[in-house]
């Protein structure tokens, strides 16, 4: 056990489209302590979002090793992951991807439901979440019927409540207006600070990238930079 | 918990395309409203037939001596005691009738013909066809009477009519021939039943007196419930030693070989229509899981497992047929109290009479009927969302997202 919420060794991932292969990463090495707050930065094409997708098991790498809170991933079936994923990983997706026919609320008791919380806990805790992020007066709502910034809200109580080890968001503001943006990224350096999440995300945005105080820079599936932000 | 999940994510995606869904519960409430009136038309006609069988004096039991079917002579009568009474639980008996039942010759005067000559009691024939029929004249008024009533049909064919008197030759218990004159006291008209033109029926004790004997050729049973037969074939088997006691199956093989093939055509039916809906239901299912891809990858994503995924699909599918099937059983029922007074074919009275059916037919349908469709609309339900299922589950989160 290496004490770090993920620990990476030399990660490659290569693609095939079509006949091209498309080395995503190259033999990077990257690591996070608890309550980090992280932002993986790059031009299109530079392997963040590869990065952020192995170290949340949704992909795997071809070569390397990947530990997440202690725990190789390589020999994890996809159950397994799956399971992982519930337990320790929080979403928070370019999209939103909130269920459609659930209410806020719903949203985020989803995740506990799929952990087996007991009904009367899950209402509480999700309410809490939902009011922790300003958002009580929504949560019999659907997100057909929420703005961008108030649904990427509820995703971030989703990906919260269950007090996750990792806090993943991929590009989490790229489908908001500068001022959402701003309240957003406000929000998870506020969960880091206080609460002490562990965050990493993916982003091109450079305010985005500003918020965090450890900025990994990517090109070309390699890590260019690695660096401490102090204020 | 899972399936509370599952349950509730399939209960708001159906919700959600309402129109789509509408139109898919009403295909499946005409398909199973189709089943179920095709599957009662063919009940009807098959207890329409199996109520021919044990009406035309069949009757659910009957009890003769050894070598009668072969030998239907009177030599091969029994004796029954005056104060009989079959040892059968009330509930179960609807009725039974003593008889002699002897080949014969009917003569008129221009005609000849062959007959079953049958002795009645009349009050005991309220379990047979000659309940039923309509008579031009009178009726039998006892098992004393001397008079006779024969069918319509045969009266045509001997160019005679009620009230004339006819000969009728026959075997006594002696093996000499008898004959005796019958005054016609009516014609009966036993529709569909063919029997009109074979059985003629007289009084029991006149016919008794006619052969010298005291003596039945058998004792037709009648029930209030047909599946009761072999119980209380097997109590009447202890009681008459020595005589053959079998059922209407067994004495009509042919009919029995048919009123079975009857459950096969009824189920396939079935199996037709619905097997044609599930296509459909298939179809919509694919599309639903496909326009989710992304959906599903997110919920795998986010930690579900392919169990549940698999749980939503097969619920959505079978909330569908369930629906629908219930809808589609209430307009069943009410479409068969619509057509309790039958179906009348009319029209193909002729060509249904060689097959044993009557003109109007009732449409039947059983408690257990209902019950299986309501069970096999349930099972292709599931059936219906393997493949969509299998589809979902093959979603990958990354693959999902990305698309």
């Amino acid at each position: 056990m290496s004490g770090e919420v993920v620990m990476a060794r030399g990660l490659t991932r290569v693609y095939q489209e079509e006949a091209v292969p498309v080395h995503a990463l190259r033999g990077v090495d990257f690591s996070l302590s608890s309550s980090e707050f992280v932002s993986l930065s790059g031009p299109s094409g530079s392997g963040k979002s590869t990065l952020l997708n192995i170290v949340g098991g949704l992909d795997r790498q071809d070569e390397g090793i990947i530990e997440l809170d202690g725990e190789e991933l390589a020999p994890l079936s996809e159950g397994d992951l799956a399971a992982l994923r519930l337990r320790k990983i929080g979403f928070v997706f370019q999209a939103y991807n909130l269920v459609p026919v659930l209410s806020a609320l719903e949203n985020v008791e989803f995740i506990m439901q799929l952990q087996g919380v007991g009904s009367a806990e899950r209402k509480e805790r999700a309410g809490e979440a939902l009011k922790s992020l300003g958002l009580s007066e929504l949560q019999d709502r659907r997100p057909g019927e929420m703005s961008g910034g108030q649904q990427q809200r509820v995703a971030i109580a989703r990906a919260i409540v269950t007090n996750p080890v990792l806090l993943l968001a991929d590009e989490p503001s790229a489908n908001l207006d500068s001022e959402t943006t701003k309240e957003l990224m406000e929000l998870l350096r506020n969960l880091n600070e206080t609460q002490g999440m562990t965050i990493i995300t993916a982003t091109h945005d450079p305010m985005v990238m500003g918020y965090a105080k450890r900025q990994v820079h990517l090109r070309d599936g390699t890590v260019e930079r690695d660096e401490v932000v102090t204020d | 918990m899972s399936a509370n999940l599952a349950f509730q994510l399939s209960f708001r995606n159906i919700l959600r395309h309402r129109r789509r869904n509408a139109m898919l519960f009403a295909a499946v409430a005409v398909a199973v409203l189709g089943s179920s009136l095709s599957m009662g038309l063919v009940r009807g006609w098959q207890y329409d037939m199996m109520d021919g069988v044990v009406g035309n004096l069949t009757g659910h039991i009957k009890v003769h001596a050894p070598g009668y079917l072969d030998d239907p002579s009177i030599q091969r009568g029994f004796q029954l005691a005056s104060d009989y009474q079959p040892d059968v639980p009330s509930e179960d008996l609807m009725g039974w009738a003593p008889r002699i039942s002897v080949p014969a010759v009917i003569l008129s005067e221009r005609e000849t013909r062959g007959i079953q000559l049958v002795g009645i009691n009349p009050s005991a024939e309220s379990i047979s066809f000659l309940d039923k029929v309509v008579i031009d004249g009178e009726n039998l008024n006892g098992p004393g009477d001397g008079r006779m009533i024969i069918g319509k049909e045969l009266a045509r064919q001997l160019k005679t009519r009620v009230g004339l008197r006819l000969v009728i030759m026959t075997q006594g218990s002696d093996g000499l021939t008898r004959e005796r004159g019958f005054r016609i006291a009516g014609t009966y008209d036993a529709e569909g039943t063919g029997l009109e033109k074979a059985y003629v029926f007289s009084g029991l004790e006149t016919i008794q007196s006619l052969l010298d004997t005291e003596n039945v050729t058998e004792v037709s049973i009648r029930l209030n419930e047909e599946p009761k037969k072999l119980s209380i074939q097997a109590l009447l088997v202890d009681f008459f030693i020595g005589l053959e006691v079998m059922n209407w199956e067994e004495l009509n093989p042919q009919a029995a070989g048919l009123y079975l093939f009857t459950d096969s055509i009824i189920y396939i039916f079935f199996f037709f229509i619905m097997g044609a809906l599930i296509f459909g239901l298939v179809n919509t299912l694919i599309a639903s899981v496909m326009e989710r891809t992304k959906e599903f990858g997110v919920l795998r994503a986010l930690g579900m497992n392919r169990r549940t995924i698999v749980l939503e699909v097969v619920i959505e599918s079978v909330l569908i047929m369930t629906f629908g099937m219930i809808f589609g059983l209430v307009l069943a029922y009410f479409s068969f109290l619509g057509l309790e007074g039958g179906i009348n074919l009319g029209v193909y009275a002729q060509g249904m009479e060689s097959f044993g059916m009557r003109a109007v037919l009732y449409p039947i349908m059983r408690v257990d009927d209902f019950v299986t469709i309501a069970l096999m609309s349930l099972f292709m339900g599931v059936l219906a969302s393997y493949w969509p299922a299998k589809r979902a589950t093959r979603i990958t989160p990354l693959e999902a997202m990305r698309g």
